[in-house]
């Protein structure tokens, strides 16, 4: 169990900077879960935790003490891979154990504890396998129970299900979440599935470009997300924005429109805004209607339909040519080039400066 | 980690390399009465020094030229002009390399002062020039021939790599009695079976055929490796490739122009870089089969720098054509990375 | 392309294309045939075999007699041993140090690692020979401390033909581009676990490193076991001497004419078809391991 703090941390290979000034808070027993796009440094984030990559500038800390210049294997952490990283020439047994046997644990508390992470993870029957004769999710569960075994403070993952198919991949993130209450230990996780994000995390953050865009519970960040990165990340089909003026403004409300959008009224709170200055209306699709064409706050024609059998994506032709994207939570069959009207609650919509793309409106809640 | 790695290669690689770079500035033998001093560039010097002189007919008290009784022009004799001519004192000692007719009736000379060193450079750039593309084509060849599914294709490997596990001095040995003049099995078994209208040759005694026996039996001694190389790089180009080359209809050399070839260009640098420094290394075939001989036919630089600094205890000197060969080789593979960089 | 739509033609490709394999696996095989063949026979019928093809069979007055002048004339049991001592010990030396110092090239950083890895690959482009004298000096003035005490000059002795021979540029290189490929996780994961450096050698790299191993350790045996110039000229007791250097003992016969080729044959024949035998033996692992170290794509 351990509280981790990040602190402006920086790193730089050679003079290209990856991690921009970065700060995060862990707190003990946490479910943290790294992401971002491809690139954006959630690997490079990790490994420095890990003390696989030197801190170019800033502080790690774990339980109060300043990791930046420990060993790996002085900070208490366990490691799962992308890859998995099973040594190949060892059998499960022998993996499993790796750690205890480099740190001269007797044998018998060493089975002990095999036997116990190999039943955690159900793969009793096993352990005198070699890695070649094991599937992509027995390998990741050889993987896990190596980390299990050395009881760290820390669990930090790297991608462990981005090499499994979509079915394993489902399995495997559930027995993740299982040991994680079963654990209670404090685990960093990276991924870019989305998914794997909301359904795993205590709390997200969010890294773009090598900063943190923003970092809190999975349904503030999806209900109030800071800034239109954060808002087109998370959610699935991607948030529409539509450009939009202000027309009106007062103590509760913003009122925008544009030619093809009837003036509609927004909750406002917080920063300031003028009069006759851009903002961008940010629209989730699961929020969109499909009505008749006069009933439409916007109006245009289905281009696409992918029927997914819940649920229905449509992609709307506006009349400016913009494209929009609507989640029809039912089977629905439309004709391309149907007309067709949407509507919506402007209390669910969120409201962005278009000069820094930040958030502007606030939900109620 | 690395120290005792490094420190062996310090000692035994880069400190007698260093030393060799000293001493070829030197005048050091290896047992002398005299103590070793400090020469300057006379060591290379010596080894470099070229000259030209172009020299007119001899001429009779007419004026008309003098032949000898085959009708050729005849010549002054060059030694008028290296021994102790005031008027030439930059071709002081040198000797004839070779010569040509140019124009009408004169001839020029290319003379050097070390004239073995300067033949051992000839034949050394000569033997790389054919070694390395006649080497690196033909083991390209073989590796293609091998790389086919075909029963017992591996006992064909196998024997193909056979001559690259015998040590080159038994090859250089065994080649010698092969290519034999009188007794030689080339010779008589070529004639033999031509029922006598072969006629022998001096292959390693003949100037015309020595390097070339030599050249042959180099390559016949190392293709086997490089096929190898280039066989493991054959192997890495995905069967996809060449199935996706196949549904486009694709000839089979277009195949090999569009889909091996760029697929073997790392094994490319690498094989054609091996042979290189290989073949500039050439000595022990000359020193077993014809010490540099007949006529100098032979000579290879690094013959020269061991038969110099341990035949005959010239250290400083040998040392000098080792720095040279150095700088040479030193240039070609940074030329060649410049080409195999620039078309990246 | 190449369906057999047409059963004769498939046929007929067939045959030429072992025709074709066949010729060259002959002009590979022929020279090694004939000393074979040769050392089996006397003088006088070797030279005469040489016009016909009875060169290449054991045919006539076959006998080891060659061998056994071969024997009288070089103590070849010596000198096999020297050899097999001198190439066994450097090869042993060699996969130790250079898979270490490869090691340390490929995982760890430390200040002037790349400098220090460009001056060991440009040390591929010195050809020994060209080293040999300097070497030579060096090594008549170094210092040993050994059982017998302390002596100056490394001369007639086993060391001089081992040490200088450890560390090479190419066997670290092969070690460095293996150990550059092989995953980098499993040596960040044992990192993690809490293992020395030292440990992930022995643990993890050494025990992936089969054919690199291999690799290294057949092209270090031809190059100890055809050493020939170096022995030649810092070993003049026969003691010590390398079977490379026992063919110095034929070369007498050249100068003195009627040459004794069949002896020489045989001799050759000795030092080389052990090699060849064993070669052939595991010649499937060999090339399989030599090609597996080569270049990727
Ligand atoms: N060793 C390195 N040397 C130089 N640049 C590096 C190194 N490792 C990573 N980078 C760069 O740092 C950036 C972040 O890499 P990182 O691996 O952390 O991305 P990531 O967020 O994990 O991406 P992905 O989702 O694709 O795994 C990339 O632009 C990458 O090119
Ligand atoms: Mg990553």
């Amino acid at each position: 169990m351990a509280e981790i703090k990040l602190r402006d941390v920086h790193k730089s290979f050679g003079k290209v900077e990856v991690i921009k000034g970065v700060n995060i808070e862990i707190k003990d027993g946490e479910f943290v879960v790294i992401v971002g796009p491809s690139g954006c440094g959630k690997s490079t984030l990790l490994r420095m935790i890990a003390g696989l990559e030197d801190i170019t500038q800033g502080t790690l800390e774990i339980d109060g003490v300043c990791m930046n210049d420990r060993q790996p294997k002085d900070r208490g952490i366990a490691m799962v891979f992308q890859t998995y990283a099973i040594f190949p020439h060892m059998t499960v047994r022998e993996n499993v154990a790796f750690g205890l046997t480099i740190n001269k644990i007797d044998k018998a508390t060493r089975d002990l504890k095999v036997d116990e992470a190999a039943r955690i993870l159900q793969m009793e029957n096993l352990l005198d396998r070699r890695p070649s004769e094991l599937s992509g999710g027995q390998r990741q569960r050889v993987a896990i129970g190596r980390a299990i075994v050395r009881n760290p403070k820390v669990f930090l993952f790297d991608e462990p299900l981005s090499n499994l198919d979509a079915s394993l991949r489902m399995d495997m993130r559930m027995e993740i979440g299982k040991l994680h209450q079963s654990l209670n230990a404090s685990m960093i996780y990276v991924t870019h599935d989305q998914v794997e994000a909301m359904t795993l995390a205590d709390k997200i953050v969010v890294l773009n470009d090598g900063k943190v865009m923003q970092s809190g519970s999975p349904m503030e960040l999806y209900k109030e997300p800071a800034n239109m990165f954060v808002a087109s990340f998370l959610g699935a089909p991607s948030m529409n924005f539509i450009n939009v003026e202000v027309h009106d403004i007062n103590e509760e409300n913003v009122t925008v429109y544009n030619p093809t959008l009837s003036p509609i009224k927004v909750p406002h709170k917080g920063r300031d805004i003028s009069k006759k200055s851009q903002a961008i209306l940010g629209l989730r699709p699961q929020y969109l209607r499909l009505v008749e064409p006069s009933d439409g706050i916007l109006n245009g024609k289905v281009i696409l339909t992918e029927r997914l059998g819940a649920e229905t994506i449509v992609e709307i032709l506006l009349k400016d040519g913009k494209r929009v994207i609507a989640a029809i939570s039912e089977d629905q069959i439309l004709s391309n080039g149907k007309e067709i009207g949407l509507q919506f609650n402007p209390k669910q919509v969120h409201l962005f400066s278009s000069e820094d793309s930040k958030f502007l409106s606030e939900n109620r809640k | 980690m690395i120290s005792p790695g490094f420190g062996l290669i310090v000692f035994f690689i880069i400190l007698p390399f260093l030393s060799a770079i000293i001493l070829s500035f030197t005048n050091q033998r290896l047992i002398s009465p005299n103590p070793t001093e400090y020469v300057g560039l006379a060591n290379y010097k010596q080894l470099l020094s070229v000259g030209v002189l172009t020299l007119d007919p001899k001429r009779n008290s007419n004026g008309a030229v003098v032949r000898d009784k085959n009708g050729a022009l005849k010549y002054p004799r060059l030694r008028n002009f290296t021994r102790n001519n005031p008027q030439y004192p930059h071709i002081k000692g040198m000797r004839e390399l070779f010569s040509w007719n140019v124009g009408d009736n004169q001839r020029t000379y290319i003379l050097a002062r070390d004239v073995v060193f300067i033949k051992a450079v000839i034949n050394t750039l000569l033997f790389v020039l054919i070694v390395a593309p006649g080497q690196g084509g033909l083991a390209l060849c073989l590796a293609l021939l091998i790389n086919q599914k075909l029963r017992g294709i591996n006992i064909y490997r196998a024997i193909y790599f056979m001559p690259v596990v015998v040590s080159i001095v038994v090859v250089s040995l065994l080649w010698r009695f092969i290519y034999d003049y009188e007794s030689g099995l080339l010779n008589n078994l070529l004639s033999s079976l031509t029922f006598g209208a072969f006629e022998s040759v001096n292959w390693i005694g003949d100037t015309d055929f020595a390097l070339g026996s030599i050249i042959v039996m180099s390559i016949w001694q190392a293709v086997g490796f490089h096929m190898v190389i280039w066989l493991s790089g054959l192997q890495t180009i995905p069967p996809s490739l060449y199935e996706a080359a196949r549904i486009e209809g694709a000839s089979k050399w277009q195949t090999f122009r569009y889909v091996t070839w760029p697929g073997l260009r790392n094994t490319a640098v690498l094989v054609f870089v091996v042979i290189t420094m290989q073949a500039f290394a050439l000595f022990t075939q000359i020193d077993v089969m014809t010490n540099g001989g007949p006529l100098d036919s032979t000579q290879s630089i690094v013959f020269q720098a061991v038969e110099r600094g341990y035949g005959k205890q010239d250290i400083s000197g040998g040392s000098a054509i080792s720095v040279l060969l150095f700088v040479m080789v030193l240039c070609i593979s940074l030329l060649q990375r410049w080409l195999t960089q620039g078309r990246s | 392309m190449s369906m057999p739509n047409n059963p004769d033609n498939y046929g007929l490709r067939l045959v030429t294309r072992y025709v074709v394999l066949t010729v060259i696996a002959i002009i590979f095989a022929f020279p090694l045939v004939f000393m074979i063949m040769s050392s089996l026979k006397p003088d006088q019928q070797l030279l005469a075999d040489t016009s016909s093809l009875k060169a290449f069979l054991p045919v006539g007055d076959i006998s080891f007699q060659n061998y056994e002048n071969a024997f009288s004339r070089v103590p070849v049991g010596l000198f096999v041993f020297n050899s097999m001592l001198v190439t066994s010990v450097t090869v042993v030396l060699s996969l130790f140090v250079c898979s270490l110092s490869g090691f340390s090239f490929a995982y760890l950083k430390w200040r002037g690692r790349d400098l220090l890895f460009s001056i060991i690959l440009a040390t591929f482009i010195i050809p020994f020979e060209t080293i040999a004298i300097p070497m030579l000096l060096i090594t008549s003035k170094l210092p040993w401390i050994g059982l017998d005490g302390f002596s100056i000059g490394w001369l007639n002795t086993y060391r001089v033909q081992i040490v200088p021979f450890i560390a090479d540029g190419l066997t670290i290189f092969l070690f460095v581009q293996y150990f550059k490929d092989l995953p980098v996780e499993l040596i960040e994961a044992a990192r993690v676990e809490g293992t020395t450096w030292w440990q992930i050698y022995r643990l993890i790299v050494i025990p992936l490193s089969g054919p690199v191993l291999a690799t290294a350790a057949i092209l270090k045996f031809l190059v100890m076991y055809n050493q020939y110039l170096w022995p030649m000229i810092v070993v003049q007791q026969e003691e010590y001497r390398p079977v490379m250097v026992g063919l110095q003992y034929f070369f007498q016969t050249f100068t003195k004419g009627g040459i004794a080729w069949g002896e020489i044959m045989a001799y050759l024949s000795m030092i080389t078809v052990p090699v060849l035998a064993f070669y052939l033996y595991i010649q499937r692992a060999f090339i399989a391991s030599v090609a597996a170290t080569g270049v990727k794509g």
